[in-house]
């Protein structure tokens, strides 16, 4: 229980989220805190609205009721700063969404620079730590089309940690990656746990969650039906919902 | 008469060569500043036009793009530069050059904008997505992240509207232009050879074409060094 030591203030305070697409209700009032140096997974059948609950968190989409607040800000407020907000936010897709038409370094550059965080020299110094962190220092002058499918998600993530974010969405980070690429980028997102970064992960990777998770939530018909540590949550479940889920997906 | 003697008749005699030089210069002149005008105003609507499909932005602009695009589109490019010159600029001395570029630039916006919008329309959205998950607005993520990528995929077509335009000049006549196709079609009427002047406008068009393909062929190429 390491890693819970390190767990501090509310980060993200979700409060009665609700998000409808049209007559279609996908989040029904889903209440819940993400706490700094938190690692939490998010599992549950496909369609059951993970995706639209992570995608919340950072308003790609847009809330029909409730309230967030993200370091004690609402950023429901209207008037709240979407693009400050999200600067502290790093987000990783499941299809990677590198920039095709940049070389990997200039990928994980861009934002910092142009965003005034950083000069070009300061960004190209953060770039080839990050290069060299995820083991791709060879290829920071190639194009995305030229590495793999881990590769990219390894950048992917680099280009996110590049902002210096207080918290990492990550939107089934592994889905789209063939079986033998997954083992390096869920290495990486658990050194990035280990170094007490804030994480929350959509996944289907049970392992992942299991081993790596302070939290798992598992979510269906658009709220959260189980909540608990790794340990209870796939020995003891209590939602005969989630029992049925484990046993097929396990 | 020989080959030489037709050739010297038309071209040589009475300098008749500089009708055609006149003329190809004020082609030139015309298609190159309305091409910057209608990349400009293109680009624009454009932009305009795709941010109001994407997030509902713009509504009233929208409105006068969509109007500006059927109004040009579903009209003769000709009578367009008709109604500039006679009605528009009617009861004011204008320079024809300038009434060219105006008719010919606003035309090919109109085209430019929908070949535009089709290539920021055919990037995926995750590209979007992940511009303002950074936290870039709207106008950077287009500007960094979605343009530079739709430019690349609209080059082709971007490039044959303007091989389009330069063609479409030839009707400048009609408003007492005189561009090339005129500057040759007043050697016509002056030697009653037709074949010599008309041919040597054609052979020009031609060339201007191959060359501007040529260039564009290739930007294409080193744009593309990012595939594989």
């Amino acid at each position: 229980m390491s890693a819970n030591a390190k767990i501090g203030e509310v980060l993200i305070d979700i409060q009665g989220l609700k998000k409808a697409f049209r007559d279609n209700l996908v989040l029904d009032g889903i209440t819940t805190q993400i706490r700094r140096g938190e690692v939490v997974a998010i599992i549950g059948p496909s369609g059951c609205g993970k995706s639209t609950f992570l995608r919340s968190l950072n308003l790609l989409e847009i809330p029909t009721g409730g309230k967030i607040f993200f370091e004690g800000m609402d950023i429901t407020d209207k008037s709240v700063d979407e693009n400050k907000m999200r600067q502290k936010i790093g987000m990783v897709f499941q299809q990677f969404n590198l920039f095709p038409h940049l070389t990997i370094k200039k990928n994980i550059m861009l934002a910092p620079v142009h965003l005034g965080l950083m000069d070009k020299e300061q960004a190209s110094v953060r770039a080839d730590e990050l290069l060299k962190r995820i083991g791709l220092s060879e290829k920071a002058q190639q194009y995305p089309a030229m590495l793999s499918g881990g590769q990219k998600q390894r950048v992917a993530i680099a280009r996110s940690l590049a902002m210096n974010p207080d918290v990492m969405l990550f939107d089934e980070p592994t889905s789209a990656l063939d079986p033998e690429m997954v083992g390096e980028v869920l290495e990486l997102m658990k050194e990035l746990a280990d170094d007490g970064m804030t994480m929350v992960v959509v996944t289907h990777e049970m392992g992942f969650a299991r081993e790596v998770a302070t939290r798992v939530l598992f979510i269906d018909e658009g709220n959260i039906k189980e909540e608990a540590e790794p340990e209870q949550f796939f020995s003891n479940p209590s939602n005969p919902r989630l029992r049925d889920f484990l046993s097929r997906v396990l | 008469m020989s080959i030489v003697e037709h050739f010297t008749f038309n071209f040589i005699e009475n300098k008749r060569w500089q009708f055609i030089v006149t003329g190809l210069e004020n082609t030139l002149i015309i298609s190159f500043f309305a091409v910057i005008l209608g990349i400009a105003l293109g680009f624009l609507i454009a932009i305009i036009r795709s941010s109001h499909d994407k997030n509902g932005n713009f509504k009233f602009l929208n409105i006068i793009c969509k109007i500006y695009l059927t109004v040009i589109r579903g009209t003769p490019m000709m009578v367009q530069l008709l109604i500039i010159y006679f009605v528009i600029f009617g009861s004011v001395n204008i320079s024809k050059v300038l009434v060219g570029i105006l008719a010919f630039g606003f035309n090919s916006a109109a085209y430019v904008a929908e070949i535009v919008r089709s290539g920021i329309m055919s990037i995926d959205s995750g590209q979007f997505e992940a511009g303002r998950s950074l936290g870039f607005n709207f106008r950077q993520t287009m500007f960094f992240i979605i343009i530079p990528q739709a430019f690349k995929n609209v080059l082709p077509a971007l490039a044959n509207e303007f091989i389009v335009l330069l063609k479409e000049t030839s009707i400048s006549g009609y408003i007492g232009l005189m561009d090339l196709t005129r500057g040759g079609d007043i050697i016509r009427s002056q030697t009653y050879e037709a074949l010599f002047p008309l041919l040597a406008v054609a052979v020009i068009y031609l060339i201007i074409v191959c060359f501007l393909t040529y260039l564009v062929g290739r930007l294409e190429r080193r744009l593309r060094n990012n595939e594989r």
